[in-house]
């Protein structure tokens, strides 16, 4: 737990020393920035206002820059070795995988908690329904967990960031598209199967509405935990090697 | 401190180590010695509890590396060929993360310390990445050390330095080894001399060779190629006759500054040498081996080490 902490605490701080980060942050809130105030104008005042529009926007944009924050989290330790400090620290590998993972994770909530500036606007000009932007944020916060723990498994499986973003950003399009792969198939069950893996179909047809279900909660959270633990077997691997 | 018996390390269908079995005693500073690829690193690892071994076994102040990996951790200071260090921390910083990690007790005090035992304390607000290499090495020794280990493994620590950084490194490891074990590998074998207790040299995952520098180095080059320095009067040719006809001397060189002469096999002319030469009438103002380098030794070793495989 203690070295958990630790290692949280050093990823995070790791973030802000970075220009990546900022960089991230930057275009993050400028695009948020251009579809908020798009989706005024198109509303005109004539329609009821969305908080989940910018939160539906972001969760796309996620599949994006989430493997830009997660590249590093494994990669850059193969690269410098440091990884060897680490594994020869008495430090259990699932704390190293897990204070990683938090640390990425709360780096992504602290974005989350920037873009609160446009449902504060939207408070002061239109009060939106703030049960669906609460279910919005809480959906989206765990759809980013889900997507951190794919890239941060695609981290550990290379020494080079490049190779590690590109691979975590090819398979978090798949598991974002996966109710579109379902459209292509005839064997109903097998569809049904597959779309259930979809992030998309998981929070935009689900949180984004306003709805939590246990079913889609679980989801992330499953997916959170099994990438966890894949990615502490891949760092045990290393020793076996 | 550290018992070794038997290990074996197989990285696929590669066997890095075949068998090796050594002791290091409390306060002893061993080198490890051996070309690129010849199972340092692969040992050290081990003995640091970065990986298990194939077989054998490995034990660290009494503790197996494998079933009781966590107690070696602690009991190990370990600073691995490549630095491990963060280039976005202070140096401070990076010393305070390890104690912390390793549990450190009054960490901030203890950090301070070990930053005086290294000279980094001045630089301590330094970010890693703007200092030189050899301040790199000695924040990674000083990692090593934050938790005060009984038993310090060095990997190559001063690859890569220059000479004066080289020279400060070793005076630390001499320093550290009065009250710890430390293991040291280089491939440079005066290092080893002037820094060592006892040597092994490793080949190909085995041990050729185990014993003080200086013995080793008189087992190795007895005979071999000695330089001659002799006064009184003489011309090149006779001094050429008289020491060719030296029972076991294959060739002589003479040269303005001296006299090289090269022995047949690995026997001791020494005494014949000396003696052919008072006999002449001259004098023997210097006799001494020519320096063999690692390259030699090796050369040697393993050629001897390669004959009876060759017969099976």
């Amino acid at each position: 737990m203690r070295s958990i902490w630790i290692i949280f605490k050093r990823e995070l701080a790791a973030y802000f020393t970075s220009p990546i980060a900022y960089f991230v942050a930057f275009a993050v809130l400028l695009l948020c920035g251009i579809v908020f105030s798009n989706d005024l104008a198109a509303r005109n005042g004539s329609q009821a206002t969305d908080g989940a529009v910018v939160l539906v926007y972001l969760s796309q944009m996620s599949i994006f820059f989430i493997p830009l924050i997660t590249m590093r989290l494994f990669a850059e330790e193969n690269r410098e070795g440091t990884m060897e400090l680490l594994m020869t620290l008495p430090v259990k590998d699932n704390a190293i995988v897990f204070g990683k993972f938090l640390g990425a994770w709360a780096y992504y909530t602290v974005l989350l908690l920037l873009t609160l500036v446009f449902q504060a606007l939207l408070i002061w000009l239109s009060p939106p329904d703030l049960g669906t932007v609460i279910a919005s944020y809480l959906g989206l916060w765990l759809f980013g967990g889900a997507a951190i723990a794919v890239g941060m498994l695609f981290s550990a499986l290379n020494e080079n960031q490049i190779v590690a973003a590109f691979l975590g950003l090819a398979a978090l399009l798949l598991l974002w598209q996966a109710d579109v792969v379902g459209t292509v198939l005839s064997n109903r069950g097998l569809a049904e199967f597959i779309r259930g893996f979809s992030f998309q179909s998981n929070y935009i047809y689900s949180f984004a509405l306003g709805l939590v279900r246990l079913d889609h909660v679980v989801f992330f959270v499953g997916v959170i935990a099994s990438m966890n633990f894949i990615t502490v077997q891949i760092v045990e691997s290393r020793r076996w090697r | 401190m550290i018992e070794v018996d038997n290990l074996h390390k197989r990285y696929g269908p590669f066997s890095a180590l075949k068998g090796i079995s050594f002791r290091a005693e409390k306060g002893e500073i061993l080198g490890f010695l051996g070309p690129n690829g010849a199972g340092k690193t692969t040992t050290m690892r081990i003995l640091s509890g970065y990986m298990p071994p194939t077989s054998g076994s490995a034990k660290v102040a009494g503790f197996d590396v494998f079933e009781e990996s966590f107690e070696v951790r602690q009991q190990v200071g370990y600073l691995p060929e490549t630095v491990p260090l963060y280039p976005d921390m202070t140096v401070k910083g990076y010393i305070r993360y390890i104690a912390d990690l390793r549990g450190v007790a009054q960490a901030g005090s203890r950090v301070d310390e070990v930053l005086h035992l290294v000279g980094m304390y001045e630089r301590r607000e330094s970010l890693i990445r703007s200092i030189s290499k050899g301040m790199r090495q000695r924040t990674g020794i000083a990692g090593a050390l934050v938790h005060d280990p009984p038993v310090l493994i060095l990997d190559e620590p001063t690859i890569g330095l220059d000479p004066r950084q080289t020279l400060e490194v070793r005076e630390m490891v001499r320093t550290l080894g009065k009250e710890r074990t430390v293991m040291f590998s280089t491939h440079i074998l005066s290092e080893a001399e002037q820094v060592c207790d006892r040597v092994i040299i490793i080949d190909r995952g085995q041990i050729v060779a185990e014993g003080a520098p200086q013995a080793l180095r008189d087992q190795l080059q007895k005979g071999g190629r000695l330089f001659v320095r002799i006064g009184g009067s003489f011309t090149p040719e006779t001094v050429r006759k008289t020491l060719s006809g030296v029972g076991g001397v294959s060739s002589v060189t003479i040269q303005p500054e001296g006299i090289t002469v090269e022995a047949r096999g690995s026997q001791d002319i020494r005494a014949r040498l000396s003696a052919a030469v008072v006999g002449a009438g001259w004098e023997l103002l210097e006799l001494r081996p020519l320096a063999m380098s690692l390259e030699d030794i090796f050369m040697e070793i393993t050629a001897q080490q390669e004959k009876p495989e060759r017969k099976n």
